[in-house]
């Protein structure tokens, strides 16, 4: 069965530590990022197996951290550090569904802006400068207020609203690819726009969409603490913005409880940077940081 | 003769940059009518607050005849029109005041707060980011550039809630709450609220800097790379002319841009951080409104947040006329 030596070559020759670890040198910025989020999806993941306690689970409030209790209790008694596994579940999941949204529509508000020219370009382009006039967490905030509180109007809100810078860096990207020569051959060749899109346009923005993808998450989940730590996050799906909420509402923060307030917040603190992070290419960072 | 040509182009330039506000105008009010009348549930409750689920039937069908919700949505949205046009926003649900007081007692205050954070942190951001640009890949550059960036990755509340921890819990430096001790007048006044907006205008002057620095020292990165640099070292300048007269002043057009995008940036950290100081601003507002579901009050302050943010960019623009003269020549401006 020659074809599946041949599969386990290549098996083996992609897992190739030696190659691995080239790649861990050349970038090692973007592969921490990387290595953090395996650690963090991972915790997401198992964190019923992980967690000491039931998250759910009452008994006495305002503990202090001890063996038992790693962070201490809230004000119901329930255990912080479980809480704290349990939401970036919640955290993970509003960040990615919201960026996956807004990365559809930016980038197709973005692709068709920059490909086709005239009136259509001049009325999405409008419309992307309107949103991005609008005060996107005051909007958010009145959005949220009138919707029931939950987790998919969460998503549904910060996905709907936050494509604007997508559209404008994939639209400018477009452009400069539009002009390249392949393209006008292609065009010359007959084959009709939405080939020449989806073939050639999209392939040539992949990067950026990739890489705006990336920020899409961070902003997302920055966003989706906002609301949370202004009380409009799903009661029924504790994120890590909403444990800051009910720390600083509930007295955490006024008794100086920094085990309740101070842990949340690093993790969004991490996950943010991992997704900046993953972003950069270590010899020239600077080019994508400008997509934030 | 020749003075006339460039005006004419600026006044086409101003013209057309005011037509694009007035539709974004017109746009943002009318999903500030669309809003509540769009969103699941009944106008009435989203108007009037969660009060009106339990109210008597006919007295709703009262209110509703009162508050014009009866009858057909354009009839509805011409009346809405001319009573913004009176600046009438209608009354608080909660507070039996009109939220035009409401806002105008606050708004004060928030761009009080707003406006040195826009201009520290702006400089800030100019200094630092040109000198970790003209400087990159040094220590310094890599010290400052991982410390803003991992500021700009954490959420405002986060930072502001250690810092009031440490410097008003802890060392007791700064006062909590409030603009003002009170009972104080002229110049002591005037310290005195300075001393109680020191630390949240630092707080934000720090977040605005993060984003602008970051932007400043790649658009100088980009810039030292380009042909005009080489020519002018290739020419014999000193790098304190080429930095100054070539590279910032290729900067400025692109800083004032995202001084007035981050202006919107800026009013929601605002927000945020005056909840966390517990400051009675605009922020504070919209947090009590939403808690009450206080829905008038909300629309009002976002319609108010929105103007000053028009209004930020419009001048915004008129100053990238005038720092870039390219961008009045050219035809299709952004």
């Amino acid at each position: 069965m020659p074809n599946v030596e041949n599969m386990s070559e290549k098996w083996s020759s992609s897992l190739d530590i030696g190659k691995f670890r080239k790649r861990v040198c050349a970038s090692p910025i973007k592969f921490t990022g990387i290595a953090i989020l395996v650690v963090l999806v991972f915790i997401a993941i198992t964190a019923p197996l992980i967690a000491p306690h039931d998250p759910e689970k009452t008994g006495i409030p305002y503990q202090s951290p001890s063996a038992d209790h790693l962070l201490g209790t809230n004000d119901l008694g329930q255990d912080i550090f479980s809480e704290l596994l349990y939401a970036s579940r919640t955290s993970l999941v509003v960040g990615f569904l919201a960026a996956i949204i807004s990365i559809v529509i930016g980038v197709s508000v973005g692709l068709m802006a920059g490909y086709y020219k005239g009136w259509i370009r001049e009325l999405l382009m409008g419309m992307t400068d309107v949103f991005l006039l609008i005060p996107g967490l005051p909007l958010m905030i009145i959005l949220a207020a009138y919707l029931s509180p939950s987790m998919w109007n969460i998503i549904l809100v910060i996905g709907l609203l936050w494509w604007c810078s997508t559209a404008r860096v994939v639209q400018s990207r477009v452009l400069q690819v539009r002009e390249m020569q392949f393209i006008e051959s292609t065009r010359a060749l007959g084959y009709s726009d939405s080939y020449i899109l989806h073939k050639h346009v999209l392939a040539n923005t992949k990067e950026v969409i990739y890489a705006k993808f990336s920020l899409a998450v961070a902003s997302a989940m920055l966003a989706e603490a906002s609301l949370s730590f202004l009380g409009l996050g799903d009661p029924l799906n504790i994120s890590w913005g909403e444990m800051i909420h009910f720390a600083f509402t509930r007295g955490g923060f006024a008794n100086d409880m920094w085990w309740w307030y101070l842990p949340p917040g690093l993790m969004i603190c991490i996950t943010v940077l991992a997704f900046v992070l993953i972003t950069m290419e270590s010899r020239k960072d600077s080019r994508l940081v400008e997509l934030i | 003769m020749k003075m006339l040509r460039p005006n004419s182009k600026t006044t086409l330039y101003i013209s057309n940059k005011v037509f694009r506000y007035a539709i974004t105008i017109f746009i943002i009010l009318t999903l500030n009518f669309f809003i509540p009348r769009m969103m699941p549930g009944d106008p009435m409750t989203n108007m009037l607050g969660e009060g009106a689920r339990w109210m008597d039937k006919a007295y709703l069908d009262e209110l509703r005849a009162e508050y014009g919700l009866d009858r057909p949505l354009h009839e509805q949205y011409l009346t809405y029109l001319s009573s913004l046009a009176r600046f009438d926003l209608g009354y608080s649900i909660n507070k039996s005041l009109k939220v035009k007081d409401l806002l105008m007692e606050r708004i004060f205050w928030t761009l009080l707060l707003v406006f040195p954070s826009v201009i520290i942190g702006g400089a800030v951001a100019l200094i630092l980011g040109s000198f970790a640009g003209f400087r990159q890949g040094s220590m310094m550059d890599r010290l400052m550039t991982s410390l803003l960036l991992l500021l700009y990755s954490s959420p405002s509340f986060l930072f502001a809630m250690i810092m009031v921890s440490i410097f008003s819990f802890h060392l007791g430096w700064f006062p909590l709450g409030n603009f003002a001790s009170g009972k104080m007048h002229g110049a002591s006044y005037v310290l005195d609220v300075a001393w109680h907006l020191f630390l949240p205008i630092a707080i934000l002057s720090l977040f605005e800097a993060t984003y602008t620095y970051l932007v400043i020292r790649n658009s100088i990165t980009q810039i030292l790379g380009e042909y005009f640099i080489f020519v002018a070292r290739a020419k014999g300048l000193s790098n304190r002319v080429i930095e100054l007269q070539h590279v910032i002043r290729n900067v400025l057009p692109q800083f004032i841009s995202i001084m007035a995008l981050n202006f919107g940036f800026m009013v929601s950290g605002a927000l945020i951080i005056e909840i966390v100081f517990s400051l009675n601003g605009m922020g504070t507002l919209i947090y009590d409104a939403v808690i009450s579901r206080d829905y008038p009050v909300m629309q009002g302050a976002f319609l108010v947040l929105t103007f000053f943010l028009i209004a930020a960019n419009f001048a915004a623009d008129l100053l990238y006329g005038i720092a870039d003269p390219r961008i009045a020549d050219a035809k299709d401006s952004i």
